[in-house]
């Protein structure tokens, strides 16, 4: 997988979740898998398609998603209900957006799909004959992996 | 004798959501996000405007916008939604009434999207994430355009 393609989802990662939640971020190190994976709780999905397909996940526990939720509504949000799962919808969506601009702009031609999200625990991703890299940030709230998995179409 | 104690005004200003006739301004926010209409309406609550109606997608801001007429000074547009986009809802408003007055709001700033929606219509183009300073100028400059 190319590196033009990770770092506008990085880069936009790091703009979004700064300007939204307005804490410290620290990026981990960056790795790559090509196996399944376990999925950490909350997952949103945005799709890919275009001059290069695949998909990006968010990956965060029930607790991260729902500090972060509560934060982005400048209130403190009991449970990880409708509101809850809207906002972090809304936080994958505008990072893939922002990534999606930025690579539009440096001549990648491609659209998104509607946010998804899953819930729930002992979840697995897998993708086949695609290789996913992973993008770990840090914050108070906790962690949220950025998966990115994107292919050049033959 | 005063019955009643006068306390200096702190604040005279008109807040920004009030015509001069005292009156708010009406707003139809169009959004397929629970969480973006919250914000949205929020931030105009709290300057005075009045949100008169939300929809859910293209489709159901258009017919929002047409039973709201003439009552209706600005309208929000999101662009990517299920059933109608906001592209099209937008020609579509426009169509009805050539005075509408659309702020388009995506995640997506797109060159050509920002272009194509100017060139339709739109008034005002907003990339989110949204900030609530940046929101309300653009909306106070779109209604007095």
């Amino acid at each position: 997988m190319r590196v033009e393609y990770i770092n506008p989802f990085v880069e936009a990662a790091f703009n979004v979740l700064r300007e939204v939640l307005n804490v410290e971020i620290k990026r981990g190190e960056l790795y790559l898998k090509s196996v399944s994976q376990p999925v950490l709780g909350v997952t949103s999905i945005v799709g890919l398609a275009g001059d290069v397909e695949g998909r990006v996940l968010f990956d965060m526990a029930e607790s991260t998603a729902l500090a972060i939720a509560s934060q982005m509504n400048g209130e403190k949000l009991a449970s990880f209900d409708d509101l809850a799962k809207a906002t972090i919808t809304e936080l994958a969506n505008m990072i893939t957006a922002q990534a999606i601009t930025k690579l539009h702009d440096l001549g990648f031609q491609f659209d998104l799909t509607p946010p998804a999200i899953f819930t729930g625990d002992n979840m697995q991703v897998t993708d086949t004959e695609i290789e996913a890299l992973i993008v770990p940030i840090e914050m108070k709230f906790g962690k949220i992996e950025i998966n990115v998995a994107i292919r050049e179409k033959n | 004798m005063k019955t009643k104690m006068d306390f200096p005004t702190i604040n005279q200003r008109r807040p920004d959501g009030m015509k001069e006739n005292g009156k708010p301004y009406r707003v139809l926010i169009v959004d397929d996000s629970m969480f973006v209409t919250k914000q949205i309406e929020q931030y105009l609550t709290s300057e005075g405007f009045d949100v008169a109606a939300t929809a859910v997608n293209g489709q159901d801001g258009l017919d929002k916008y047409k039973e709201l007429y003439p009552n209706v000074d600005l309208v929000t547009m999101d662009i990517t939604m299920p059933v109608m986009d906001g592209v099209t809802a937008l020609e579509k408003i426009i169509e009805f009434d050539k005075d509408a007055k659309i702020i388009m709001i995506s995640a997506l700033g797109k060159q050509d999207l920002v272009k194509k929606s100017l060139l339709l219509g739109a008034k005002n183009y907003i990339v989110k994430p949204l900030d609530r300073k940046r929101v309300l100028e653009r909306v106070l400059m779109t209604l007095k355009k």
